[in-house]
């Protein structure tokens, strides 16, 4: 068994498992947001059941539409304030951040623990061992019932890193570029596993990452293993890091990607640095860096959004804050809502936005016209100030 | 199940959530989303070619991005009879069967054009057009036996035995 087959039959009770079997597992974290949780909330009342599996085990995270931008939004909250109330689950609704960063800092699940969440972006846990499996609404609502999910074992596809990774390169970058060999659907209920020496050279942070953009690619399940390279895998790919350039993906798909060097010179007006995908502090580091004295390009309405307060604190601290405010740029509020058009910063149909979020389907941002280039933070930052796509210095 | 027998409308690969229920549309209540089915889609006017009972067909990877279980409600509001698809996206596969939304993997787009009458009957199998039925995998019993349902939930009612 490959470690993934491990985790899974661990959580199913099972000494063996392989791919196809049908297996209930037990979960340890249950968690939905203010998009996801309402319906979610809906189906728990029919299913009928008088509590949750474990009250502590359950979050509520107000993320995707903080502070609400509209009644409606606000509603949503609402319906996930009376439930937290009536069930003691947590809730989160101050703003404290985005759900996948707040399970890390708030309800970290250990190595081969089983977290199940309404969003798909699930999988960025697999950057610190869990196994995260995304789901909707009503399967959410049946995990809080009973604390189990019912799966099939994936196919898993390794990714055996190696090699030393340039000083442009990051986790965004090794996740981008597999998007552009593997396509959008190639691991469409199959899982990716990444092990080999080269693990060593990304940050958990930067695991995360990689583990967000995998359901981008299709994935079911995203996992970081260890240096050793795991048997009974269904393809197996080694992948030299060395070999990597910054990568972006370009209009209107994650997977369509090239290096940035191809792109470079395109001129962009909006610069989005945040999201669950690249808002952690190494993501800000980046631009604190790259800003420091100097100005972004007039042109450019460049937006900075930590994924949670606890970064956001930690920002103000090391005097990142000022650094980007002096830069020109405009530090928000944790949350989601420049990542998928839902409020604060809409772009428009004459905008070319390089951003460090997951997705850039058509109107993603706002208008169905705009541009959105997908890009690492160093590869965001640099163009923010030049105001034309450029590769980061090494 | 029943046959299902509608009007064709052929769309492309990698149709995503967004596409199908836009981000500016999900804080709107439950009952609300069908007004804003495929909204997003690139590429073609959906109002213009959309009628009630009508049957998507598409390309690879169909509902990729999103775990918003508003995309297949915002079709099922919107009277889409059924998805057939080369292959969907984990989640939204999921999604559509939990709330009781037909989804079926079969290669047909290239076969089909938009506005052809077709009738298929999931549990066989077959795509029937101008008289000429052609046969492809069955739905999984399972799927069928939540669809039978009306979707999970009922599903898990029925067989805890949930009454009230």
């Amino acid at each position: 068994m490959n470690l993934v087959e491990k985790y899974l039959a661990k959580a199913a009770g099972k000494d063996a498992v392989s791919p196809g079997m049908d297996l209930s597992c037990r979960v340890s974290y249950v968690a939905a947001h203010d998009v996801t949780a309402p319906i979610a909330i809906k189906m728990f009342r029919q299913i009928g059941v008088k509590k949750v599996f474990d009250p502590d085990r359950v979050a509520l995270i107000v993320d995707h539409i903080y502070p609400a931008s509209s009644e409606k939004a606000r509603d949503n909250v609402w319906i996930m304030d009376d439930f937290a109330k009536e069930f003691g689950v947590h809730l989160y609704q101050r703003g404290e951040g985005v759900i996948h960063q707040l399970m890390y800092e708030k309800h970290r699940a250990q190595p081969g623990e089983l977290v199940v969440i309404a969003d798909s972006h699930t999988g960025t846990c697999g950057g610190y061992g869990a196994v995260g499996v995304g789901v909707g609404s009503t399967e959410l609502a049946a995990a809080m019932a009973t604390g189990k999910l019912d799966l099939e074992v994936p196919e898993v596809v390794q990714i055996y890193l190696t090699g030393k990774r340039p000083g442009n390169v990051f986790g965004k970058d090794v996740i981008l570029y597999l998007g552009s060999r593997f396509g959008t659907d190639h691991l469409v209920d199959r899982a990716l596993l990444f092990t080999g020496p080269g693990i060593e050279e990304l940050s958990v942070a930067e695991r995360m990452t990689i583990c967000n953009m995998g359901i981008e690619l299709g994935s079911m399940i995203t996992l970081f293993g260890t240096t050793e390279r795991e048997p009974d895998t269904a393809e197996d790919l080694e992948l030299d890091l060395g070999a990597l350039e910054p990568q972006i993906a370009c209009p209107f798909s994650p997977a369509n990607v090239v290096p940035v060097s191809r792109v470079a010179g395109t001129a962009i007006t909006q610069v989005v640095v945040g999201s669950c995908t690249n808002g952690r502090l190494n993501d800000m580091e980046q631009v604190a860096r790259a800003f420091e004295g100097k100005h972004v390009h007039p042109d450019v309405n460049t937006l900075v959004v930590p994924a949670s307060k606890e970064i956001l604190e930690e920002m103000e601290k090391r005097g990142w804050c000022k650094i980007i405010r002096d830069a020109g740029a405009t530090v928000l509020n944790p949350g989601c809502g420049s990542c998928f058009g839902a409020h604060e910063g809409l772009a428009s149909a004459r905008d070319v936005v390089v951003s460090t979020t997951n997705r850039n389907f058509p109107g993603r941002m706002g208008s169905m016209k705009a541009n959105i280039y997908l890009a690492s933070p160093a590869t965001a930052a640099a163009s923010a100030l030049t105001g034309r796509i450029t590769v980061p210095e090494a | 199940m029943d046959i299902i027998k509608g009007k064709v409308i052929v769309l492309g690969d990698d149709v995503d959530t967004d596409q199908i229920l836009p981000g500016y549309a999900m804080a709107e209540p439950y009952d609300q989303l069908g007004k804003f089915a495929m909204a997003g889609l690139a590429g073609v006017d959906f109002k213009t070619v959309y009628e009630p009972g009508c049957i998507l067909v598409a390309g690879r990877n169909f509902g990729c991005g999103s775990s918003r279980e508003q995309a297949p409600i915002a079709l099922q509001q919107a009277q889409i009879a059924l998805v057939i698809a080369k292959g969907f996206a984990r989640i939204f596969r999921r999604n559509a069967i939990n709330i009781g939304l037909p989804v079926w993997a079969a290669d047909v787009v290239d076969s089909l054009k938009t506005g052809d009458q077709i009738e298929v009957d999931l549990e066989q199998g077959t795509v029937t057009v101008n008289g000429e039925t052609k046969r492809f995998q069955p739905m999984a019993e399972n799927v069928i036996k939540t669809l039978s349902y009306g979707g999970l939930i009922p599903r898990v009612r029925a067989e805890l035995g949930i009454t009230e």
